[in-house]
């Protein structure tokens, strides 16, 4: 999944650099959470490979983000509410939030949800009593 | 015969093999007619579905989008929805929309079929509920319902599976009716919780809009379609239809121009057609059949095919909770709430509608609910900000009745085709005053039921832009054949061996998701060819 071939990357390096600038800005390390960056090595990896798909769209995110005119840093408030950045937003967080390493942190096991599952508790069935004294909501017709 | 297709006539072609075709396949077996269904899809591979990888979130914005326009796979074709505020969703392959639907299963009640008796708006349907009961039955054997008998807002019903759990959220959601006094009952649903007729029970991976990997939802490659093929039903994929062809001299339907596979014309003739494609691929279908007798689309002198489009608007309320929740785990179809769905004229509006209730979501939804909504910054913030969503958000959405308006259109797109040539559909939707006012009523009862029980922060969102699941009403049914496009038992006024028996019959659209009428619709209109098999096409 994540053995690209850096010349055949649709993305110059230049901007592979800048997806990982952006990436570290929304998403920094937390030591208080046991969590890197989104642009840790395999995070970034991943993230480079997903947004090939949504190449157009992620590059126009660059262009935007670029073109403001100010360090990346100093954009943030105007960046993390743009409506252009949304298609690399959307790439970064279904990458970083599939990182084992992020999934374990947040308690979740590192796999998919097949074919193990989850268990769902039963929950209070008692609450339906208030209900069935009710009685009947339906009209005839 | 040619390539191994055989191309002589058959008494029945069937187009589309979704919930509605899959029905009328099945329940026309025992008539030993030749018949052929043809699905502009493949067969799914469960084992290739989302939940089997670790990219299970990001797939459902890709090749399992509900949206056919984003997930533009070659089974799709595209619609024009830039003139509607609700955008289609859709799913094209063996199962159709049963693939991605939540399997939320409710029925009809008997007041849908009489609005206009007792509520003065819209019409009412050419046959009730009771007409109808027997079929729900027989969907529900086929189908594998889930649920618990006794619902006050409904007549006596038994499904055949234990309902699926409340969990941790369903309690929360329910406990919130509680205190408003309000009805709320588990849902029934197409999902099975204990093994049945050959599928296992719910594991709750909590991905079922995006295909059930278990099996254990209901969709009918895996119920209706393995019966019918055993029977002696070909079902023939990859085949998008193009066309259906009329005799000029007798005005019958004669066969089905095809693409096959390899992109090459076929014809398929045929003494019965019916039309299985739901609210928008039906009357794309009829609209795109134009000949010298039928100038404006098949079965059309109405002028009617394609209108009164009905969708459903759909709001979504969820509220943030302290304590954590279900989150991803489960399906999210564990209970309904009723207490608005029959019509009192003091809320500002006629007719209802259903909150369900919805569980949670995944990691990734969870964080992009955070960033677009601007609860969850980029930086130092983000980490503590997405664990106060993480697994503490759940809520309902309301799935609003849709009063039927000739304005609301399928049409044909005047310059958008699919990869075939072949003319795309266009909808053209305005949400109505009465549903403008059900969704805001919907929204404050909503919010009401998530405060009650510690929800500090609400997230709304209304309508639902995404939410054009439910695609009825294009080819309506009724007596008056000035009125309505097929009759009382799904047979076009005007051709006399053509049939609907999808989502396109829907008179009203009724408050509920609508696919276990569509497939009791489906099997009630082939009973009915059943018994009129020696005069079928009598003039009526």
């Amino acid at each position: 999944m994540t053995r690209t071939i850096a010349t055949d990357h649709p993305f110059s390096p230049d901007e592979q650099a800048q997806i990982a600038r952006l990436a570290r800005l929304m998403v920094p390390a937390s030591a208080v959470h046991g969590v890197p960056a989104a642009d840790d090595a395999l995070i970034l990896a991943d993230i480079l490979h997903t947004a090939r798909s949504d190449e157009v769209r992620v590059r126009a995110a660059l262009e935007f983000a670029g073109g403001l005119g100010v360090p990346l840093e100093a954009a943030v408030p105007r960046l993390q509410g743009a409506v252009e950045m949304l298609p690399l937003v959307v790439v970064v967080m279904q990458c970083y939030y599939r990182d084992d390493r992020v999934m374990q942190a947040l308690g979740m096991e590192a796999r998919p949800p097949f074919p193990q599952g989850f268990e769902v508790p039963q929950g209070d069935w008692s609450l339906l009593e208030a209900v069935q004294r009710r009685g009947r909501i339906w009209r005839d017709a | 015969m040619s390539g191994g297709i055989d191309y002589s006539p058959a008494d029945v072609v069937i187009i589309g093999a979704g919930a509605s075709g899959a029905a009328a396949a099945w329940n026309l077996t025992e008539t030993r007619m030749r018949i052929v269904c043809l699905e502009q899809g493949g067969w799914m591979n469960p084992a290739e579905y989302p939940s089997t990888g670790r990219d299970w979130e990001a797939r459902s914005q890709s090749d399992f989008a509900i949206n056919p326009n984003r997930r533009q796979l070659k089974s799709d074709y595209p619609v024009n929805d830039d003139d509607c505020p609700i955008k289609i969703a859709n799913f094209n392959g063996v199962g159709g929309g049963t693939i991605l639907y939540a399997g939320h299963y409710p029925r009809f009640h008997p007041s849908d079929f009489r609005v206009a008796s007792l509520d003065g708006v819209a019409d009412d349907w050419p046959i009730d509920y009771a007409t109808l009961e027997p079929y729900y039955a027989e969907n529900d054997r086929i189908t594998g319902v889930s649920g618990l008998a006794g619902d006050p807002a409904y007549p006596a019903k038994q499904p055949l599976m234990p309902p699926l759990p409340l969990g941790r959220s369903g309690q929360k959601v329910a406990q919130g009716f509680d205190a408003m006094g309000w009805h709320w009952w588990p849902s029934d649903t197409a999902i099975a919780t204990t093994p049945y007729n050959g599928r296992d029970k719910c594991i709750n991976l909590g991905f079922c809009l995006h295909g059930c990997a278990q099996g254990a939802k209901a969709s009918t490659d895996i119920t209706y379609w393995p019966e019918a093929i055993r029977a002696g039903v070909e079902l023939r994929t990859w085949c998008r239809v193009k066309e259906i062809a009329v005799d000029d001299d007798t005005g019958m339907a004669c066969g089905v121009s095809y693409y096959d596979e390899q992109g090459e014309e076929q014809f398929q003739p045929a003494h019965i057609v019916i039309m299985a494609c739901n609210g928008v691929g039906t009357p794309r279908i009829l609209l795109n059949s134009r000949s010298e007798r039928f100038p404006d689309g098949l079965a059309n002198t109405s002028g009617l095919v394609g209108t009164h489009l009905m969708l459903h608007p759909y709001a979504s309320i969820y509220g943030v909770f302290d304590e954590e929740l279900d989150g991803y785990r489960g399906p999210h179809d564990a209970l309904w709430s009723q207490e608005f769905y029959e019509t009192d004229v003091s809320r500002g509006f006629v007719r209802g509608f259903t909150y369900e209730f919805n569980r949670g979501r995944g990691p990734v939804a969870t964080a992009l609910t955070g960033a677009f909504s601007g609860r969850i910054p980029w930086g130092e913030g983000h980490h503590d900000a997405y664990r106060a969503l993480f697994n503490r958000i759940c809520g309902m959405v309301a799935i609003c009745e849709d009063l039927p308006e000739a304005h609301n259109t399928v049409t044909l797109d005047p310059v958008l085709r699919d990869a075939h040539g072949i003319p795309a559909p266009k909808m053209t939707y305005t949400l109505s005053d009465n549903s403008r006012a059900m969704l805001d009523f919907a929204v404050e009862r909503a919010s009401e039921v998530l405060q009650a029980v510690g929800a500090q922060d609400l997230m709304v969102e209304s309508p639902l832009s995404i939410g054009g699941w439910h695609l009825m009403g294009t080819a309506r049914m009724g007596n008056d054949p000035g009125n309505s496009v097929v009759n009382a038992w799904g047979r076009a006024h005007d051709v006399r061996n053509l049939f609907v028996v999808d989502g396109s019959l829907f008179v009203t659209s009724a408050g509920v998701n609508p696919t276990r009428t569509i497939q009791s619709l489906a099997l009630y209109v082939t009973d009915q060819m059943k018994k009129r098999l020696t005069n079928l096409f009598d003039a009526p």
